[in-house]
């Protein structure tokens, strides 16, 4: 028995998406093993929609509950899960690289003594030996591992690993634990301000630039992130944040961030190598720019010539339409 | 306070990356190497908390595993204010996080440090490992990529940034902790730091690394982008720009 | 701010002068012990500059220190973060100064990259090209093809290696007087915000007082200037300068040659020429030199320079290649007749290109750097071996290079930029003949005036599109020179004031970098893009150093 190990995530007694993810990667290192994937979730009481998991390729889906568990419990939860990962003799453990996962990995590695390699990108199995891809160098390079030994623990970087249907048994099984506490307490987990949504973490960028004439007309663009419901951000090129227009926490580019959306829209920007800079490593770029020549549409997968004060408010409503 | 800060040697962020001949490493001619960027809060931190213990003392020491060169990085410390550096010398440092937590763990043992600091993770292989590694081997308690930090009667609170909010998390001192951006505005050399660090001690001591689990099969620039193209013009090419995007792209 | 009398100025035209606020005189040189400092240290001997002039300077006088057994403490303060950052030359070196320096080494020890092979001077026309004979100024036999910031990082090894305190990441930003006593140099402060307060992280400026205070800091520097202007020491010529806009290419065609140019895309009215060099066979330095004194407010020299690369010969090479740097730097182009009359005085000396030690017609000016670097610590040792460095003592330095191959050099060729201000054709007939008779005839000086006075014909300049593979816009440009200076600094530029629409164009056109733009019909300052080229400070607004590290982070320029 060697099969792979999925660490799911939930919040407020609800599964998080990136577990749908961890899944996926898991499922994909199973197949090439020929092996079954068993995901693990640590929670307070049962959470729903486990069995969805199923459809996804989990042949068998625990939860771990204990009231310590309901929020993060750093050192329980690496405990659990470690002990866990030794007696099921485990080819690989998966986890999600969240805030959560980033932070629980490498305890689980530590407590296993084996490497973990995070933020991985892509997974394989190569005469063997678990393989794996990752970003290096601000996402400049690609960086392919190979695992020595058992288990191969990873983290899956999350927008990458796309749910795919790969129906399984999917046998769900609640268990308490006993579990001590731990020495480190999540107290609670604050909301963010509102609109405070940093454009270095989300996974919708929208981004503005001169293009947009006067700073009032931003407001066309977070018309459209709100469109997208949470989780996309507004960005703004050098020369908005030069001109005042927009504060420097969401300049993107050049001395602002570097960003690592999943879809990033360029709106009235030209395209110079300073923004581009800032937003290679976006899985989709989309522009929009009245002038065909703009150097962004070199650099865009999916462009529009036009009138952005036509074309962004027409964007905004189809959106809202997709999400209604 | 006794405070350990970890610090890495890093390619400069603006490293233009070319591929060694081996197809595994960075090629490491004419790029500019630095104090790692998230060292520079924890390195902060550690200087602020020492400053405010007031005149009880107390004592930064920096460590770093790396190369020989990599005591400049160390004197970059001691002159923004570090009391003393080690360098536990390697050729290479190697692409797997958990030899470096051994060696490091090993040297910070029995320090007696009230507090352990790392960057939350190294711009180069942005592996997010290595501190929350050494805190399991030390046996002690650790927060990552903490934003916040306040501390009081052995006893700290940290937040960190999570999807969507912020983590409030409490822990016992002594503890190991990894720094995120926004913890703090690192301070800048001044040339009487940079004066002093000469003279302030640096033990170099060679170290050999346990085997790793981890080898580098390649180092590959990413697959480039695929050649874009304009889907229309004007709002009339919005729902297409949509369905390409859902069902191309499956960004939606 | 008008004079009358400076420049004619008809309608259609633009005198710079005429914007163009004074040095602050004030702010630049002030009495030791003033407030506004934080720290204070002492040194033996201070280097503003870790260029050439100033890294030799700094390893011949720990030399001779070690050499004497005397105890002299040595600091040279650079303002790029790194070493080499801010260092930029095309570059063909003489290796004369090296072996002064290092007698014990060997050609092969030294930075350079490569000896020249072979060479080639061409006239361009719009698509073709004319083979000249190399003029005997420019035959480069026995000297290097080599990368001056590889040269300044080995130097600085060298001097570290001595016990030399290098400071990277400290401009100078005033100095330090007692009396008629050069006494140090205050530097910048760091952390200000956009208005200039200072916040949490800002540290206050630090004051160096030294014994001695070397002036190395490179073209149109500023603090040599204010010393110059203070003291009112004169030269025959104000000194003039030209401005070098300069790339390194990958190239997928191999280079064996250096290459010089002149002609297209140059107007004739205007003088510079081009270079390309093989650092590496497919790793090319290539770049376009123009007077700042050009006659035409729509020239835009590196707009002039990307439209060079169109050029077949240069097109051949580059093609499929990629631009890996970028960058731009001014020359100090007056010669002989520019160069101060003393360039030592109590307390202080100035070397290098801050002295006009720059031979343009053979397009050197590293080795003429150096060795009066080497000069200035032969004087200064002595001087502090003696009764110390007063002004009597450090004028030695002044005897030395004055009867040095540096200053014959430069007397020989001292028309012959001079002859160009009337135009390639008459100017190249004048400077052939100054050629063959070695520098006999014509041989009278020829007057100049600063670059600022020269009248300039307004016109509007067709715009110019890149293409982004071998024409780049100046925001791309400014990205590859490496600049990440922080978007909230304060800005260092000193604009005059009344600054019309037409001269608000010229600055546009004459920064490379684009810190100047037209925006709503009024002047633009994007401070955080200079590149410390200072062009600015010849033509336009003027050049104060912004916090250390600010600037381009130049590797192999």
């Amino acid at each position: 028995m060697s099969h792979v190990l999925a660490v799911l995530e939930q919040r407020d007694g609800a599964l998080r998406k990136v577990s749908h993810e961890v899944v996926t990667g898991a499922r994909r290192l199973a197949d090439a093993l020929g092996e079954n994937v068993d995901a693990l979730l640590l929670a307070g009481a049962a959470v729903p929609g486990m069995n969805e998991l199923g459809r996804l390729g989990a042949d068998k889906l625990t939860t771990l509950t204990n009231p310590a568990f309901r929020l993060y419990a750093p050192e329980g939860y690496a405990r659990a899960i470690a002990d866990r990962a030794k007696a099921g003799g485990y080819r690989a453990v998966v986890f999600a690289a969240s805030a959560t996962g980033k932070d629980l990995a490498p305890r689980v590695a530590a407590r296993l003594e084996r490497p973990l390699a995070q933020d991985v990108t892509d997974v394989a199995v190569e005469a063997g030996a678990v393989v794996a891809v990752r970003p290096v160098y601000a996402g400049k390079a690609l960086l392919k591992v190979k695992f020595a030994g058992s288990p191969a623990l990873l983290s899956l970087r999350p927008n990458v690993f796309t749910p795919v249907d790969r129906p399984k048994a999917g046998v769900v099984e609640v268990a308490a634990v006993d579990g001590a506490p731990g020495r480190v307490t999540v107290k609670q987990v604050k909301a963010a301000e509102a609109g405070a949504l940093d454009v270095a973490e989300a996974a919708i960028v929208i981004s503005g630039g001169r293009g947009l004439k006067e700073p009032a007309n931003f407001k066309l663009l977070e018309e459209l992130a709100r469109a997208f419901g949470g989780g996309a951000a507004v960005g703004a090129s050098r020369a908005v944040v030069d001109a005042g227009w927009r504060p420097h926490a969401d300049q993107v580019g050049q001395t602002g961030k570097t960003v690592s959306p999943s879809l990033y829209v360029a709106v009235g920007i030209s395209g110079a190598i300073q923004h581009l800079a800032g937003m290679r490593t976006a899985k989709v770029i989309v522009a929009i720019n009245r002038d065909k020549d703009a150097p962004i549409f070199k650099v865009a997968d999916y462009g529009i010539v036009g009138d952005l004060f036509e074309i962004v408010p027409k964007l905004t409503e189809e959106i809202e339409k997709l999400h209604a | 306070m006794r405070i350990a800060v970890c610090i890495k040697r890093v390619p400069d962020s603006e490293t233009r990356v070319k591929i060694a001949a081996d197809g595994k490493t960075l090629d490491e001619a004419g790029v500019k190497f630095v104090l790692n960027p998230y060292d520079e809060f924890a390195l902060e931190e550690a200087l602020r908390r020492k400053e405010q213990g007031g005149s009880g003392g107390g004592e930064v020491v920096v460590f770093s595993l790396g190369p020989p060169a990599a005591q400049e990085t160390i004197r970059t410390a001691l002159a923004l204010g570090a009391d003393r550096g080690v360098l536990l010398q390697v050729d290479r440092i190697p692409p797997d996080g958990w030899p470096v937590a051994q060696a490091l763990a090993a040297a910070l043992r029995d320090g007696g440090y009230d507090l352990i600091l790392f960057g939350k993770l190294a711009i180069d292989d942005s592996n997010h490992q290595v501190g929350p590694m050494v805190a399991e081997l030390l046996g002690l308690p650790c927060v990552t990529a903490i934003t916040h930090l306040d501390l009081a009667d052995g006893r700290g609170t940290a937040e960190r940034e999570v999807e969507g909010g912020i983590e409030v998390v409490e822990f016992p001192l002594p503890a190991v902790l990894t720094t995120d951006k926004g913890l703090n505005e690192p301070r800048y050399p001044a040339l009487k730091g940079i004066m002093a660090a000469k003279k302030k001690p640096l033990d170099v001591k060679p170290t050999a690394l346990a085997v790793g689990g981890l080898d580098v099969v390649a180092l590959t620039a990413p697959p480039a982008r695929n050649e874009g193209r304009i889907v229309g013009e004007g709002p009339a090419a919005v729902p297409e720009l949509v369905r390409l995007l859902r069902e191309e792209a499956k960004v939606l | 701010m008008r004079e009358a009398g400076r420049g004619k100025r008809d309608a259609g035209s633009v005198v710079p002068a005429q914007y163009q606020p004074p040095l602050p005189l004030d702010r630049l040189i002030l009495p030791v012990g003033a407030p506004g400092a934080g720290d204070r240290m002492e040194l033996d001997v201070l280097i503003v500059g870790a260029g050439p002039a100033g890294l030799a300077a700094a390893i011949e006088l720990a030399r001779l220190a070690k050499g004497y057994g005397r105890d002299v403490t040595i600091g040279v303060l650079e303002k790029a973060a790194g070493l080499g950052e801010h260092s930029l030359s095309g570059a063909v070196v003489n290796p004369r100064a090296f072996r002064d320096l290092f007698p014990d080494l060997a050609d092969s020890d030294f930075p350079f990259r490569a000896p020249v092979g072979k060479e080639a001077v061409y006239l361009l026309t719009g698509g073709g090209r004319l083979r000249l004979p190399v003029p005997p100024t420019m035959h480069n036999r026995g000297n290097y093809v080599a990368s001056l910031c590889e040269i300044v990082r080995w130097l600085g090894a060298r001097a570290e290696e001595l016990g030399v305190n290098i400071f990277t990441g400290f401009p100078a930003a005033a100095l330090l007087v007692d009396g008629e006593r050069v006494a140090g140099v205050r530097t910048a402060a760091t952390g200000l915000d956009r208005t200039g307060k200072s916040g949490p992280t800002s540290l206050a400026p630090t004051d160096l007082v030294a014994r001695v205070t070397a002036l190395a800091e490179g073209t149109r520097g500023m603090l040599a200037q204010a010393y110059l202007e203070w003291q009112r020491v004169a030269s025959a010529n104000p000194q003039i300068f030209a401005l070098g806009v300069k790339e390194i290419w990958e190239t997928k065609r191999p280079l064996d040659a250096i290459i010089h140019t002149l002609g297209w895309p140059l107007p004739a009215d205007a003088f510079g020429g081009s270079f390309m060099y093989p650092l590496a066979p497919t790793l090319v330095a290539l770049g376009l030199v123009v007077g700042l004194d050009y006659r035409d407010a729509g020239l835009d020299v590196h707009q002039l320079f990307q439209r060079m690369k169109t050029h077949p010969l240069f097109r051949g090479y580059l093609t499929g290649g990629e631009m890996v740097e970028w960058g731009a730097k001014t020359i100090p182009e007056g010669g002989y007749y520019s160069v101060p009359a003393r360039r030592s005085g109590a307390g202080v000396v100035i070397l290098g290109d801050a002295g006009g030690f720059v031979d343009v017609p053979s397009l050197k000016g590293i080795h003429y750097a150096m060795q009066s670097g080497i000069f200035a610590a032969r004087a200064i040792f002595q001087a502090l071996s003696a009764d110390g460095p007063t002004s009597e003592r450090l004028a030695e330095y002044d005897r030395l290079v004055n009867s040095s191959y540096v200053m014959h050099d430069l007397y020989r060729t001292r028309n012959m930029r001079l002859a160009f201000k009337d135009g390639l054709y008459r100017g190249g007939l004048k400077a052939g003949l100054m050629t063959f008779t070695g520098g006999r005839f014509p041989g009278r000086r020829i007057a100049m005036p600063p670059d600022a006075e020269v009248a300039r014909r307004v016109r509007v300049a067709a715009p110019f599109v890149p293409d982004g593979k071998l024409t780049f816009s100046k925001v791309d440009a400014v990205f590859k020179s490496g600049n990440a200076t922080r978007d909230t600094i304060p800005t260092h530029l000193l604009v005059g004031q009344d600054v019309s629409r037409d001269v608000a164009d010229l600055y546009a056109r004459m920064c490379p970098a684009g810190v100047y733009e037209v925006a709503d019909g009024s002047l633009r300052v994007n401070a955080p893009n200079c590149i410390d080229c200072k062009a600015t400070d010849v033509l336009g607004p003027r050049w104060t150093p912004r916090e250390g590290g600010s600037g381009p982070k130049y590797k192999r320029m």
